[in-house]
């Protein structure tokens, strides 16, 4: 059997920049902003967009757009970490904490221990509501004080910077309640359920 | 902000080879029939997303997945239930 | 056709024998590949390089030789930030190793036994697979009537420039057009715009001398391209295509 044959003075070029503290293990820093998508950008109007909020079969909440943009804005400064290993510090976001549409529809305790979000294009991802609650989780409609572009998930995204990108959903339009958890879509196809980048869970069975 | 969003898109004979990891015959010349509209297409044909997390594979007519697959440290994964067949 | 792989695709290990320098921001790297079975012209390659600590890094890059070449050839382009593009471009010396496997992709593939005529559309890089078609062509000395429109941001980026100028020269059946979108030398009497209806409807084969179309480049050209072809009345079953990303990215997506 061969040896695996070394390309003579090849190495990570990303690596050579460091913020090794702010950094999970197998990240790179870029200051570009690398867009994955798992399908073509939906391209919804905002007279059309409305963010649901659901238990079972029954409505908790639902906003339209100018709704939405009347509830509780927060502005956060967060790093965030994509599973191919690149990561961003310090996006700024602005929108809608899981906390403050809990309170805007009158829940004082979240109903059920997890939520599967659903967005325009068919992507879904789930996240245990103890990632969400205690300002973990948001709904975003801005990036860096604009309007988060239809390529980045606007108008509006999850929001869950300490777990793997993915689960940032773009497009997000519905948020279920789940008694018991569920995969979505890349959960379902060998990713980790969880997504720690910090724990470097990336892949099912890390 | 980063590239044309549509930009992304590759051709389904970009994703051969982590398909022919899994299929021993050729996959990009096989015909495939999307379940969601019906149409036919060769593998290599269809519309390439999510690269570099996996390859998903959409109907170029309908946008419909037809395959996803990935490969992990653990294991590979495909998924083809939009796909109604293919032949090869 | 159809190439049934017959077994797994395996990496082999490969030597760079040699090195040209095509452009300022491209090189094509001549590889010995003591296990090569062969390809088919527009089929690509998996490489992978390993680091010292460990670290892999794959890419994917189709393969610019004809398959009457013993000597493979990829020909690769410079992407800014890139990781795997600047090493390749830069640091790779004669003797240095890699990893291969291949030959990849039956789809996009064209050869002589396809007497058609031959439209090949190429934006950037995207000439390399293409290439690999009209060498082949070349060398069969088979003389289908063949056309490549040709994209390229300035002449000094022209791939394969002189090649290309022989063989247009030398072979009555090919012609060769150029259109340079950012800067045109002086004199320079050919198309200066990026490739569109008007261009396509004046300088390629009109849909009914069916042509087999590849175009192969920058995703935001290989889609414009296709549509207008379509538009024009080409079937878009004769229409093959390979998009490479973003522009300037080739497939280096990581």
């Amino acid at each position: 059997m061969t040896e695996t044959p070394i390309s003579r003075g090849f190495r990570s070029r990303r690596r050579e920049q460091t913020a090794k503290d702010r950094l999970p293990p197998g990240q790179y820093v870029t200051t570009d902003f690398p867009i994955l998508s798992a399908g073509p950008t939906p391209q919804t109007k905002l007279e059309d967009w409305t963010l649901a909020l659901q238990l079972g079969g029954s409505l908790l909440g639902k906003w339209r757009w100018d709704e939405f943009e009347t509830l509780p804005q927060t502005t956060v400064t967060r790093d965030i970490h994509c599973v191919t290993k690149w990561s961003k510090l310090d996006t700024s976001w602005q929108g809608v904490t899981f906390d403050d549409l809990l309170e805007a529809v009158g829940l004082a305790d979240p109903p059920e221990a997890y939520i599967m979000a659903h967005c325009d294009g068919g992507y879904t991802t789930n996240v245990p509501v103890e990632d969400l609650i205690d300002g973990k989780g948001m709904v975003v409609t801005r990036y860096a004080g604009l309007p988060i572009p239809p390529a980045h998930g606007g108008p509006a995204r999850l929001l869950v910077p300490h777990l793997y990108f993915w689960k940032s959903a773009k497009w997000v339009r519905r948020l279920r309640f789940m008694e018991q958890d569920e995969r979505g879509f890349w959960e379902s196809l060998g990713y980790h359920n969880y997504g720690d980048p910090w724990k470097e869970q990336r892949y099912d069975g890390d | 902000m980063t590239h044309n969003d549509s930009d992304l898109v590759l051709d389904g004979n970009a994703a051969a080879g982590l398909l022919q990891e899994i299929f021993v015959l050729e996959i990009t010349t096989a015909q495939i029939q999307c379940e969601a509209c019906g149409s036919t297409q060769a593998v290599g044909s269809l519309r390439l997303y999510a690269a570099p997390m996996a390859a998903v594979l959409r109907c170029s007519h309908c946008d419909a997945s037809l395959v996803r697959a990935v490969r992990t440290p653990h294991g590979r994964w495909i998924e083809m239930t939009g796909a109604r067949r293919l032949r090869f | 056709m159809v190439i049934a792989p017959g077994r797994r695709l395996e990496w082999q290990s490969v030597v760079v024998r040699g090195i040209v320098a095509e452009t300022f921001r491209v090189k094509s790297l001549l590889l010995h590949a003591p296990r090569w079975r062969g390809h088919l012209p527009g089929q690509h390659v998996d490489i992978r390089l390993t680091a010292e600590d460990g670290y892999q890094a794959q890419r994917s890059y189709s393969i610019a030789s004809p398959p009457e070449d013993e000597v493979l050839s990829l020909t690769v382009e410079k992407v800014d930030n890139g990781e795997v593009s600047p090493y390749l471009v830069e640091d790779v010396r004669a003797g240095d190793q890699f990893e291969l496997r291949g030959p990849i992709g039956g789809y996009f593939v064209w050869t002589v036994a396809t007497p058609d005529p031959l439209l090949l559309i190429a934006g950037g890089s995207g000439i390399a697979p293409l290439m690999a078609m009209l060498r082949h062509r070349a060398r069969r000395k088979v003389r289908n009537p063949a056309l490549l429109l040709y994209s390229s941001r300035s002449l000094e980026d022209v791939i394969y420039r002189e090649e290309l100028d022989a063989m247009a020269r030398t072979d009555p059946d090919l012609r060769v057009v150029h259109t340079l979108t950012r800067k045109q030398p002086e004199g320079w009497i050919g198309y200066r715009r990026r490739i569109d209806r008007e261009l396509l409807a004046e300088a390629s084969f009109p849909p009914e001398q069916r042509p087999r179309i590849f175009v192969c480049g920058p995703t935001s050209l290989v889609e414009a391209a296709s549509r207008v072809l379509v538009d024009l009345g080409h079937a878009p079953l004769t229409i093959k295509t390979e998009r490479f990303g973003p522009s300037g990215w080739t497939h280096d997506s990581q």
